[in-house]
């Protein structure tokens, strides 16, 4: 008969947490070389603070010059009586993201002690405003009143949520926060008298001290409400729908929707229906159904040997057509060209869906939705738009940096990983044509690249075939940072342990299934921190498409608005908001960094 | 280039002969002939570097030999890709770093290649992997990950997830030499049961006691070649050569 003794497990005693004024005494004057060092640098914040604030503030600037051209700075050259689609593409992304966040329910929260802190750190910094700005009294003792009103309310909040003994933390979703925090920033559209500045009819409008113009904050506006409204009915719905299929569908939405926005509503083609029914129609329905039919016969399990080969010859025969366009030996439309390359290359992964016929069905409807789409994107392309342009691209400003960003990471991502596979494969071919490839780039700087893409390829291609200026910006830009991105890759499939490759030989995996499943989302966890580095500096070298002639938020800052009349030489004003707007892009993409590497667990054993 | 069964009594499950390899200019297997008959289960035993990991490896291509032929379940091992793939279908093996796949679910880590090599559907697949996990004796901890588990859960997790291919010869690469003294038992628990359930066994290990209790026959191998071949009472007991007898006075 044994006993088992109970061990009291002692209750963990609980962390005292500190006060402001404790933690200020802890950290920033606990010794004598810490408090020089408060002292010091803390004078040098001041004193810059204040430089700062004299610059933004003094009667010199002319601050009229970037809120006259927020809209030329945001979507410059846009035809303005066509304005509306811009807020229809605005619109439909905030559906969507509203849509996302309801079916990938985040579950995150905020402390009311966090927010309380924010408050109170908002007062401090408010406070600091007020004593340093060069502004009149009355204003000063307001902005101190604000000031000290916020640090109030953070602190007495802060000492409540610390004063509960049950244990509790009381905490607010954070996608609630966010909406309420944008709530706010709208309303304060409505309310705060920031001044109506525009150029009506070729004419300055400056009018101070009342709110912004209708056509402001009637869109921003229903952009609030159709995020919080997208987000709170799919909340509502969200159990009765099925989940995988909803998240696969919104995430093929979110992939196609830089395309459609741009290609469709943006670019408002001008479709002729009448050789749409002639031609594209039929020609896509032959794609649909006989290349289906191709595909359904290739994923029969029993097939072997057979189903490769006619895959390899499809590939060839999808290469050979892209040969003959050049040398102008037979003609064939683009579509069709790029319609057999896809059927290649899905014929190409049938050995993954040879399976029970529900599996193969659903290959073959999906091969239809993606012939379906992608023939209505290239018809859209291929039909002139109705818009009258101004310069080589019809977005400009901000939306052609997001756009150029955007486009750029999603195609250079994927070959960016395929060139890092085959570079480290064990195919002698693969591995000097990648290895060839990365290192040409890498040794040329990125404004040649752009440059010949723009000005030097359409010398070499035929006649006949010519390429978009923006196509070949995007075209530069994705094989330059792919080459980049690959050696990030790279560097993460050499972290992966050779055990994981013998244990997935082992049990019997394919060299793809291993490089699917086991090896990329390994390597890729471990790439996160490079790999946004890459990002933001994709972000930011879309500065460069200045050189085909296109303007970008920093070259309209920079050249346009100080060339206007009214602003004659008023740069720093908009360098400043530029500056500010990349700051706010770079930062969040560091911070969402961290979450996603706490995530997916990284630096933990 | 035999694809014939061997034909015996019980037939050869692994057939290795006059086998050699080098790594480099390191001979690391000497002559190795051995045969492991259907349901048996045999012990590899020797000091470090005598290339018993080596021989094991071997057996299902991990690592290539140069001379010599292996046959395994009637197929033999050369380059041909095909020959490889369908030896590995058919042995199973469980590594001395468990090697489980750390970004995925333990359920997901047991019925991976059932749903993409054997195309099983998803819920058959579970079904399975359910029940293997009861046999090793973890079905509650399917849905943790591999860095939430004891050593000796994910060696036993990596067994289930062997076994779930329903392979036909199993091969095991020092399975306890990564664990603690205390999670030993539970997986030679596990493999004590596999043995006597009839499975085809290739065991390296140090475990004299699984040795002695478990096997049907012990190799004995010292500088890549086999010095000593015999069951282990004999083995144990009455060894032949001297370099037996100096290498169980040193463990012993």
């Amino acid at each position: 008969m044994s006993e088992t003794t109970s061990i009291e497990t002692g209750k963990r005693p609980e962390e005292i947490s500190r006060s402001p004024s404790e933690w200020i005494r802890q950290n920033l004057f606990s010794n004598i070389p810490n408090t020089i060092l408060t002292i010091v640098f803390g004078v040098f914040a001041l004193y810059a603070i204040r430089g700062l604030l004299g610059f933004v503030l003094s009667g010199e600037r002319r601050w009229e010059a970037v809120a006259t051209n927020m809209r030329l700075l945001m979507a410059q050259g846009y035809p303005a009586n066509q304005f509306v689609r811009v807020w229809v593409t605005l619109g439909c992304l905030m559906v969507l993201t509203g849509l996302s966040l309801a079916i990938w329910s985040s579950k995150g929260r905020l402390s009311v002690k966090k927010i309380s802190n924010w408050v109170m750190n908002t007062g401090f910094g408010l406070a600091i405003f007020a004593a340093l700005a060069p502004i009149s009294p009355s204003s000063r003792l307001g902005w101190v009143i604000a000031g000290a009103l916020l640090l109030a309310i953070g602190l007495g909040s802060w000492q409540r949520a610390k004063n509960k003994t049950t244990g509790t933390v009381h905490t607010v979703p954070t996608v609630l926060f966010s909406f309420g925090f944008l709530g706010l920033l709208v309303l304060s559209l409505w309310v705060v008298p920031f001044g109506h500045y525009a150029f009506t009819n070729g004419e300055l409008v400056a009018e101070t001290g009342r709110t912004v113009a209708m056509s402001t904050k009637l869109p921003f506006t229903v952009m609030w409400l159709l995020l919080v409204g997208s987000y709170c009915l799919t909340n509502l719905v969200r159990e009765s729908l099925p989940i995988g299929q909803a998240k696969a569908l919104l995430v093929g939405l979110w992939l196609l929707s830089p395309f459609v926005l741009n290609w469709i509503v943006l670019r408002d083609p001008d479709f002729d229906y009448g050789h749409i029914i002639s031609t594209d129609v039929p020609i896509a329905a032959l794609f649909i159904f006989v290349g289906g039919g191709i595909l359904f016969m290739l994923t029969k399990p029993s097939l072997g040997e057979i189903g490769r080969l006619v895959a390899i010859a499809l590939l060839i025969f999808g290469i050979f057509n892209w040969v003959a366009a050049f040398f102008g030996w037979y003609p064939m439309l683009q579509k069709v060209r790029i319609s057999f390359v896809m059927l290649a290359l899905a014929a190409l992964i049938t050995p993954n869906f040879a399976a029970d016929k529900k599996t193969r069905l659903k290959f073959v409807t999906g091969w239809g939705s993606l012939i379906l789409i992608s023939h209505w994107l290239i018809t859209a392309v291929n039909s002139p738009s109705t818009l009258e342009l101004q310069g080589p691209t019809y977005l400009g400003g901000f939306s052609l940096t997001l756009f150029v960003a955007i486009l750029t990471l999603l195609l250079s991502f994927p070959l960016g990983v395929l060139l890092a596979l085959g570079r480290t494969s064990s195919m002698p071919i693969a591995r000097v044509l990648c290895t060839g490839y990365i290192e040409s780039i890498r040794g040329v700087p990125l404004i040649t690249i752009l440059f010949f893409f723009s000005n030097i390829l359409p010398l070499f291609l035929p006649q006949g075939m010519e390429i978009a200026e923006l196509a070949a910006i995007v075209t530069g830009y994705t094989l330059f940072s792919a080459a980049y991105l690959a050696e990030n890759v790279r560097g993460g499939l050499q972290s992966v342990m050779r055990g994981q490759y013998e244990a997935a030989d082992a049990i019997g995996l394919t060299t793809s299934q291993r490089t699917g499943f086991i090896v990329l989302p390994q390597a890729l966890r471990v790439s996160i921190p490079p790999l946004v580095g890459q990002a933001i500096g994709v972000f930011k070298e879309t500065s460069l498409v200045a050189i085909i002639g296109a303007y970008d938020i920093l070259r309209i800052a920079n050249n346009v608005v100080p060339a206007q009349t009214e602003f004659l030489g008023v740069k720093r004003e908009g360098l400043l908001l530029v500056s500010v707007i990349y700051f706010i892009v770079a930062f969040s993409m560091s911070k969402y960094s961290r979450r996603l590497e706490e995530r997916v667990g990284l630096g933990e054993r | 280039m035999s694809t014939e069964a061997v034909t015996t009594n019980r037939s050869d499950m692994i057939v290795c002969e006059n086998v050699d390899k080098w790594y480099g200019d390191f001979q690391a297997l000497k002559d190795v002939s051995a045969t492991i008959a259907e349901q048996e289960v045999v012990v590899v035993l020797g000091p470090s570097g005598s290339g018993k990991s080596t021989l094991i490896r071997c057996i299902n291509r991990l690592e290539a030999h140069q001379q010599g032929t292996i046959i395994v379940d009637g197929v033999e091992l050369t380059n041909d890709l095909r020959n490889i793939e369908k030896i590995r279908s058919e042995v199973g093996m469980v590594f001395q770093q468990f090697n489980l796949f750390p970004h995925l679910s333990v359920i997901d880590n047991v019925t991976l290649a059932p749903k993409w090599v054997r195309k099983m559907p998803k819920a058959a697949a579970e079904k399975k992997a359910e029940e293997l996990l009861e046999m090793v004796g973890i079905p509650e901890q399917a849905e943790k990950y591999p860095g939430q588990l004891s050593g000796g859960q994910q060696q036993r997790v990596a067994i289930a997830r062997a076994l779930a291919m329903e392979p036909r010869i199993m091969l095991f690469d020092e399975p306890t030499s990564a664990l603690d003294p205390e999670m030993i038992k539970e997986v030679l628990d596990v493999m004590k049961d596999l043995a006597h359930g009839g499975m085809t066994m290739m065991v390296v290990t140090h475990e004299m006691g699984f040795a002695r209790e478990v096997a049907d026959r012990i190799i004995f191998m010292e500088s890549g070649e086999i010095v000593e071949v015999g069951t282990p009472e004999h083995f144990f007991t009455n060894p032949t050569e001297d370099r037996t007898k100096l290498f169980l006075s040193q463990i012993l």
